[in-house]
C-alpha cells in the first residue's frame, strides 16, 4: 500500500493498482459526500421514509397508536365512493380557478407597471410583497373580520351603497370567494416580483424597435412583453397549480378544521389533515394523499406539455424576430 | 449542524427505556397551558409530597393528542403522566397503555369527586384510567339588561322558572326576537352538543351499540330541539369557527345568551370586558350538563406509578384544586372545594357564578362517551349547519347524517 502514497499522484495511479486507485478516489471524494450529506440524511428521514410510509398505510387501517391491520384496497374504495372527497376536489378547483387568473393577471400588470420609470419603484416592491411574509393567523383574523356577515367592513360598504349584504361566511360561494381573495391577496405580490424578474431579462431592443414601428403602450405589452414573457407565464402557473392543489393554510385558519358551513371551504388537504388528525385514520389519510398526487401528476403533465410544446416555440420564434430585425 | 444534533436523540430513541426522563428519580407531566396551577407544579419539582422523587413539568403545545399518540405509538419519550383533555374516549381503544389507577389505589379518594366526572374517566370495560381534573358544569348565560329590555323576566330566578323546558326556552327566544331583535344563542350546534351534554344517554352505549338509531333516541331529540330553535329564529347562524363574529354579537348584544360551561365565565369576561354588569346566569333546560374538562393518565411506562398517583392525588386533592381555580380559573371536580372559595368580582352583577356552577354540577348526570362517537359527531354538526345556513329540509338532513354515519363506522369496525 504505501508504495502507493504518491509524489506525483497523477503518475502513481497506473492501470497495474486498480484497487488503491478506487481507495484514492473515494478518500477524495468522501468529504464532498460528507458535505451535502446532511441534507439527504435528513430528507431521507423527514422526506422520503414519510412519503414511502404512506403508501403502506394507505393499505392500512391504523388510528396512529394501536395494532395496524392491512385492509387492501378498502380505503381508496371507500375514497371513490366517498361525497365529502369529490366535495373537496371540487372546491380545490373552484378556490384555484377564482384565485389564480385574476392573480395572475394583476400580478403582471403590477409588475408592469414597476417596470416603469416611476419614483420610489423600491418601496412599491417592498409593499406588493409585504403580504407573501405576513403571518397567516393574523391575517386570518383580519379577513375574518372585513368579510363578517354581519359586522364586516365589506358587508357595510355594500349596505351602505343600497347593495344587499353578502353572506360571505356561510354560503357556499362566498366562503370560496372570501378564500380566493384571500390567496390573491397573498400570492399577488410574490408572482409580481417574478414577474418582475423576467420583464428586466426581455432587451431594450425589442422595446425600442416596438417604438419605432409606432406602438402604443397596450400594443407593446400584448404583442412584445407577454409572449416573450411566456416561459415565466407558465413557471408561475405551474407554481399556482401546486399550490393551488396544496391549499391548506388559508381555509384552515380561516373557518377550522371542517372547512366552514356546508364544507363549502373543505379543500383536498384540508379534508386529508382532518381524516389524518382529528379523525386519527391514518389509512384514509394517506389515501386521500396518494389521490391528491394521482391529480397533480395529471397536472404535471399538462403543464409538462405546455412548455415543451409551445412555451419553446414562442421564445424561439421571440430569438428568431429579434434576431431578424437586429 | 442538524444532522449532528440529531443523532444522539436518535441514539437515545434505540434504548430500552422508553420513557422520557433517564432520571430515576425524575416523573414527567405533559400537560398544556393553564391546565395546572404553576404554584403546585413548582411545589412538586422539588418534591412530589409524600415520595422522594420529584416532577418535571413539559407544556406540550398544540396538537397534544397527537404528540402523546406518537410517544405512545413508537414506544418512546413517553412522558410518565399526562394530562388529557375531555375527549378520553380516543384512548378507549388503547386502554391498554394506560394503567388502571383502581388497581394502584385510586379507588379510596373516590367518594371526594362528583361521581359522573369519575364514571367519565372508566373505560367501557371498566377500568378507571383517566383521573378527574376540572370540569364544565353548563348553565345559560344571558343578557340581563336586554331581557329587561324586552319586558322578558329578567332576574335569574325568574329566567331559571321561565326556562324549565327547551320548548319554554324556545318560546322565550321568540319574544326576544320580536321585542329586542335578539338571538338567544350564536348557533344550533350550541343547543344540540349542551342538550346531549345534559342527557345520560349519548349516541352508542358501553358495547358501542348504537342508541342515536332508535326513535326518540337522545340524539334524535337535540337535533329536533336544535332543528326547532332553527325554525323558530332564535339562532343567530354564526357557526362555532367564527370566532370573531361571535364575539362580536355577544358584545354588541346580537347575541344575547349562550349555553356555556363553568370555564366559559372566563372566556366571556376577556371577550366582550364592555358588557360588565350585563350577564347572568340562569339554569340550563331540562337539567345541567357537563362540556370539556380534563383527566390525568399514567402510561404503561410510568416509572413509578405509586408516585405518580401520589401525584396526581395531591394536585387534585379539594384544597389544591381550590387554589388551582384561583389561579388558572380551573372548575374544581371535588365538591369540597368550594368551601375555601368565594367568588369576588361584578361581571355577573351580585350573582356568584362560583355558587351556581358548583349547585349545577351537583345535578349533571352521569353518561358514557364513546370513542366512535368522535367519528360520526361531525356529519350531525355538519348537516346541522346545512339546515341553519343553508335551509335544507331537516328530515333530509337527519337521514344524510345517519347514512354518513353508518358508512364511516363500517368503514371504523364499529359496525359490522
Amino acid at each position: 500500500m504505501s508504495t502507493a502514497i504518491p509524489t506525483r499522484p497523477r503518475d502513481a495511479l497506473t492501470p497495474a493498482d486498480p484497487t488503491a486507485k478506487r481507495k484514492r478516489k473515494i478518500r477524495e471524494v468522501l468529504p464532498l459526500y460528507l458535505a451535502i450529506s446532511p441534507f439527504y440524511l435528513l430528507f431521507a428521514v423527514f422526506g422520503l421514509f414519510p412519503i414511502l410510509f404512506s403508501i403502506v398505510l394507505s393499505f392500512m387501517d391504523w388510528d396512529g397508536m394501536g395494532e395496524m391491520s392491512f385492509v387492501g384496497l378498502a380505503q381508496y374504495k371507500f375514497l371513490l365512493t366517498d361525497g365529502r372527497f369529490w366535495n373537496s376536489v371540487g372546491n380545490t378547483f373552484i378556490i384555484w380557478f377564482l384565485s389564480t387568473i385574476p392573480m395572475l393577471f394583476f400580478a403582471m400588470v403590477i409588475a408592469f407597471l414597476l417596470h416603469q420609470n416611476i419614483r420610489f419603484t423600491k418601496f412599491y416592491r417592498v409593499a406588493f410583497f409585504l403580504p407573501n411574509v405576513t403571518s397567516m393567523v393574523a391575517m386570518a383574523i383580519v379577513f375574518g373580520s372585513v368579510f363578517s356577515d354581519t359586522f364586516g367592513l365589506v358587508n357595510s360598504a355594500l349596505t351602505a351603497v343600497g347593495l344587499d349584504a353578502v353572506p360571505w361566511l356561510s354560503s357556499p360561494w362566498g366562503i370560496k370567494i372570501t378564500i380566493a381573495v384571500m390567496v390573491i391577496w397573498r400570492f399577488t405580490g410574490y408572482n409580481a416580483i417574478i414577474y418582475l424578474a423576467g420583464l428586466q431579462s426581455i432587451s431594450t431592443d425589442l422595446y425600442d424597435a416596438a417604438k419605432v414601428d409606432g406602438a402604443n403602450l397596450s400594443q407593446v405589452f400584448f404583442r412584445v412583453t407577454v409572449p416573450m414573457m411566456r416561459p415565466i407565464i407558465l413557471f408561475t402557473v405551474i407554481t399556482s397549480t401546486i399550490g393551488g392543489l396544496s391549499l391548506f393554510t388559508e381555509p384552515q385558519v380561516l373557518l377550522g378544521d371542517s372547512g366552514g358551513a356546508g364544507e363549502a371551504g373543505m379543500t383536498i388537504v384540508l379534508y386529508q389533515y382532518n381524516q389524518a388528525f382529528t379523525q386519527f385514520d391514518f389509512g384514509y389519510g394517506s389515501a386521500i394523499a396518494w389521490a391528491l398526487f394521482l391529480i397533480a401528476a395529471i397536472f404535471a403533465i399538462i403543464n409538462w406539455r405546455l412548455v415543451s410544446g409551445r412555451g419553446d416555440d414562442t421564445v424561439r420564434r421571440a430569438v428568431r424576430t429579434k434576431e431578424a430585425r437586429g | 449542524m442538524l444532522g449532528a444534533g440529531l443523532l444522539p436523540l436518535a441514539l437515545a430513541g434505540c434504548g430500552s427505556d422508553p420513557t422520557i426522563s433517564e432520571d430515576p428519580d425524575e416523573l414527567v407531566l405533559w400537560f398544556w397551558d393553564r391546565s395546572a396551577s404553576r404554584d403546585l407544579l413548582e411545589q412538586a419539582s422539588q418534591e412530589i409530597p409524600g415520595t422522594d422523587r420529584h416532577l418535571r413539568a413539559d407544556v406540550i403545545g398544540t396538537s397534544f393528542d397527537t404528540k402523546l399518540r406518537t410517544s405512545l405509538a413508537g414506544d418512546a419519550y413517553i412522558p410518565d403522566i399526562t394530562y388529557i383533555n375531555s375527549n378520553n374516549a380516543l384512548y378507549f381503544t388503547n386502554e391498554d397503555l394506560f394503567l388502571d389507577l383502581s388497581e394502584l389505589g385510586a379507588d379510596s379518594v373516590k367518594d371526594d369527586y362528583y361521581e359522573w366526572k369519575w364514571n367519565l374517566g372508566t373505560t367501557p370495560t371498566g377500568r378507571f384510567c383517566f383521573f378527574p381534573l376540572d370540569i364544565g358544569p353548563t348553565g345559560y348565560f344571558y343578557r340581563q339588561d336586554i331581557f329587561e329590555e324586552a319586558g322578558l323576566p329578567s332576574t335569574p330566578a325568574e329566567v331559571s322558572a321561565a326556562i324549565t323546558t327547551w320548548e319554554d326556552w324556545i318560546a322565550l327566544g321568540t319574544e326576544l326576537k320580536g321585542a329586542a331583535d335578539a338571538f338567544l344563542v350564536n348557533d344550533a350546534l350550541n343547543v344540540f352538543e349542551e342538550f346531549l351534554n345534559a342527557s345520560p344517554e349519548r349516541f352508542f352505549d358501553t358495547d358501542d351499540k348504537a342508541l342515536y338509531l332508535r326513535p326518540d333516541s337522545a340524539v334524535r331529540q337535540a337535533w329536533d330541539t336544535s332543528v326547532a330553535a332553527v325554525e323558530a329564529g332564535v339562532t343567530a347562524k354564526i357557526p362555532r369557527e367564527r370566532d370573531t363574529d361571535r364575539n362580536a354579537a355577544w358584545a354588541s348584544g346580537r347575541t344575547a345568551g349562550n349555553i356555556g360551561a363553568a370555564w366559559w365565565a372566563q372566556v366571556l369576561q376577556q371577550s366582550a370586558p364592555d358588557t360588565a354588569g350585563a350577564w347572568r346566569l340562569a339554569s340550563q333546560p331540562v337539567r345541567p350538563g357537563n362540556s370539556g374538562g380534563s383527566f390525568a393518565a399514567l402510561p404503561h411506562t410510568c416509572k413509578d406509578p405509586e408516585a405518580a398517583l401520589a401525584f396526581i392525588t395531591w394536585i387534585n386533592s379539594p384544597e389544591n384544586q381550590a387554589a388551582a381555580y384561583q389561579d388558572e380559573s380551573l372548575f374544581p371536580s371535588t365538591p369540597a372545594s368550594f368551601e375555601d372559595l368565594t367568588y369576588s368580582g361584578d361581571f355577573y352583577g351580585d350573582q356568584d357564578p362560583l355558587a351556581f356552577f358548583s349547585t349545577a354540577a351537583e345535578s349533571v348526570p352521569s353518561s358514557f362517551i364513546s370513542n366512535a362517537e368522535t367519528f360520526i359527531m361531525g356529519k350531525f354538526v355538519l348537516e346541522l349547519s346545512n339546515v341553519e345556513t343553508s335551509g335544507k329540509d331537516s328530515e333530509a338532513a337527519w337521514n344524510d347524517a345517519i347514512g354518513q354515519a353508518e358508512r364511516v363506522l363500517l368503514k371504523r369496525g364499529v359496525f359490522s
